[in-house]
């Protein structure tokens, strides 16, 4: 097994020196941070397996960085320890999004074991897709049965002509536009406001936002595949618009650079009569989407429900 | 001297962030969270700033995202999203003691940066944000040799000043090194893609650049004509020739250029008021 890699976040050189040597005896690999305002940074450059947070000494900061850790779907699942001083006094746990605590005086045998089982925990119970590590389909099916007669819309994406792109440009480059579209949806529908992001698998994704900004965030995250996709192509095949592939009967066939189609489902329309019928309704509307040119999105806007 | 040339890249190596002003830093932390017009204004000034843009450019193009050539600011803030890049650059250090040079040499960087963009789109080159962002790192080597060769720097001056040599040629001399090639280091040890490393590596020999000449023939253009503006302060005192083989690479002519030029001048009125609301920030 490869070494985990684990940050400890403390001001109290004694404690932080005295934690870093015992865990590495244990074979982790540890990064002391001091400074929380640099604390970030290196976790966005270099993501940690586990983080320890000493609470028992003023960590300025703490909380304003715990929440920006929780709050991206790539780092979220890190799990965090927090060393809090002995007292009698309950933590109001809403402030600290932590997975676990150790009191001082720590017994290191305890904080060890503690470490060990949020390890093995994440790894158990993780649904998240490890390509992108956006939740995978047990979220997805739970956010839209959630969300069924609410004022919000399940959009289905997928990538328009992805196989021919994997198999001309290769598996670690068709990974590549999966992991930049994940980043895309995520990013977007966070800085909207707020909703799900999820990977169904390979080039299907679903989000949900609420009714009135859905236009909205189809619009930016088309937008900003369509940037980010002209990295991807040479200046020869922009210039064209196509490159050269096989197409499924194996024959030379022109195709277009990769564009995205979406299907908006609002879940508060007669439509939709129970949570399966949701993909049924985005199948059909990713039909009509694929019909345009280039990146579109189609919504819904069907009364009847369907017979 | 090589002994010298192998610690100083070693130490590069090591490198995993740098100083900027503090003005800049000031700034983005007067920015609002979730303001649509403070997000646009973040990438600006993030995007005038050399060490601010490499180090997200460093992160987006960091294995751990596994994204392979993230070459523009703009493409780094839709991967990283705004939450990352701000928080990233509110986490960077400043320069402990503001020295009048780094916020000339910061200038400079603009500057080429403004006029790179210029070049590229009256020549209708293709990926003008890439060239414009080439521009702005095209001297980070220099912020990095200011903070690692501490006790060299008051050489290499004097040289420059008394012995009248282009920075280039005293760091070369005191340092068996120089600026361009300690530049192409960090963007080789930071992931940059090439698009960028090969400009920043070749800036002063153009000839050198192999599979991004055009490119690197803007930057070197623009570098020369910013130092024949006096914009900035990029630590020489002489206008260096534009290269021969620039020239040809962008089959340039002099009334082209002159439109370059009248064009660059008025743009950098603009740049200079950016500049000093920055520094007073």
């Amino acid at each position: 097994m490869s070494q985990s890699r684990i940050a400890l976040i403390s001001t109290q050189i004694p404690l932080s020196s005295m934690l870093q040597l015992r865990l590495q005896s244990k074979g982790y690999q540890v990064m002391v941070v001091d400074k929380t305002t640099a604390a970030l940074g290196a976790f966005y450059s270099d993501p940690p397996d586990l983080i320890i947070v000493d609470f028992s000494s003023p960590c300025i900061g703490c909380h304003d960085m715990l929440f920006m850790v929780r709050s991206d779907s790539f780092f979220s699942p890190i799990p965090i320890i927090g060393i809090f001083p002995a007292s009698d006094e309950q933590e109001s746990w809403e402030d600290f999004p932590l997975d676990d605590f150790v009191t001082i005086p720590f017994n290191f045998t305890e904080l060890s074991s503690r470490i060990t089982l949020s390890l093995s925990r994440i790894k158990r119970i993780f649904d998240n897709n490890p390509l992108t590590r956006l939740p995978g389909n047990t979220s997805i099916h739970r956010a839209i049965e959630e969300s069924m007669g609410l004022p919000l819309a399940v959009c289905y994406v997928d990538i328009n002509h992805f196989k021919p792109y994997n198999d001309v440009f290769g598996f670690s480059h068709g990974d590549e536009v999966i992991r930049m579209l994940a980043r895309i949806i995520s990013n977007t529908v966070r800085e909207s406001g707020g909703g799900f992001s999820g990977h169904v698998g390979g080039d299907d994704f679903v989000f949900i936002v609420p009714r009135e900004r859905a236009e909205q965030v189809c619009t930016t995250i088309i937008n900003h595949f369509d940037q980010i996709v002209q990295t991807l192509f040479d200046e020869e095949t922009k210039q064209l618009g196509y490159y050269n592939a096989l197409n499924r009967r194996g024959e030379k066939e022109q195709m277009p650079i990769l564009a995205i189609s979406i299907a908006v489902v609002p879940m508060d329309s007669p439509t939709i009569t129970h949570a399966a019928r949701v993909a049924e309704v985005a199948a059909d509307l990713k039909k009509l989407a694929k019909g345009n040119n280039g990146s579109s999105f189609v919504v819904d806007r069907r009364t009847k429900a369907a017979e | 001297m090589d002994d010298r040339r192998n610690e100083l890249k070693k130490i590069i190596m090591d490198t995993k962030t740098l100083p900027t002003l503090p003005g800049v830093i000031n700034k983005l932390n007067t920015l609002s969270n979730d303001d649509k017009s403070s997000v646009q204004e973040m990438a600006r000034i993030v995007s005038a700033d050399q060490v601010l843009s490499a180090r997200i450019l460093r992160l987006a193009n960091s294995p751990s995202y596994g994204f392979y050539r993230v070459s523009t600011i703009s493409n780094a803030m839709i991967l990283l999203g705004v939450n990352v890049v701000k928080s990233l650059a509110l986490s960077s250090s400043i320069f402990e003691i503001m020295e009048k040079n780094s916020v000339g040499l910061w200038e400079h960087s603009l500057g080429t940066a403004t006029a790179a963009g210029i070049i590229a789109r009256k020549l209708a080159i293709p990926e003008v944000e890439e060239i414009t962002t080439a521009g702005l790192l095209h001297d980070i080597g220099k912020v990095i040799i200011g903070l690692k060769c501490v006790e060299q720097m008051p050489e290499i001056r004097r040289m420059i000043k008394m012995d009248e040599l282009y920075v280039i040629d005293a760091e070369k001399t005191v340092l068996d090194t120089d600026h361009a090639e300690v530049g192409g280091w960090l963007s080789k040890s930071w992931f940059l893609p090439e698009k960028l490393s090969e400009p920043i590596a070749c800036h002063h020999n153009v000839i050198a650049s192999e599979d991004h000449r055009v490119k690197t023939s803007v930057v070197h253009l623009a570098d020369v004509l910013i130092k024949a503006s006096g914009f900035g302060d990029s630590g020489d005192s002489y206008v260096p020739p534009v290269q021969q083989i620039a020239w040809e690479t962008l089959k340039l002519d002099e009334s082209l250029l002159k439109e370059i030029i009248v064009e660059l001048e008025d743009k950098l009125v603009e740049v200079k008021n950016f500049s000093l609301e920055l520094q007073v920030a």
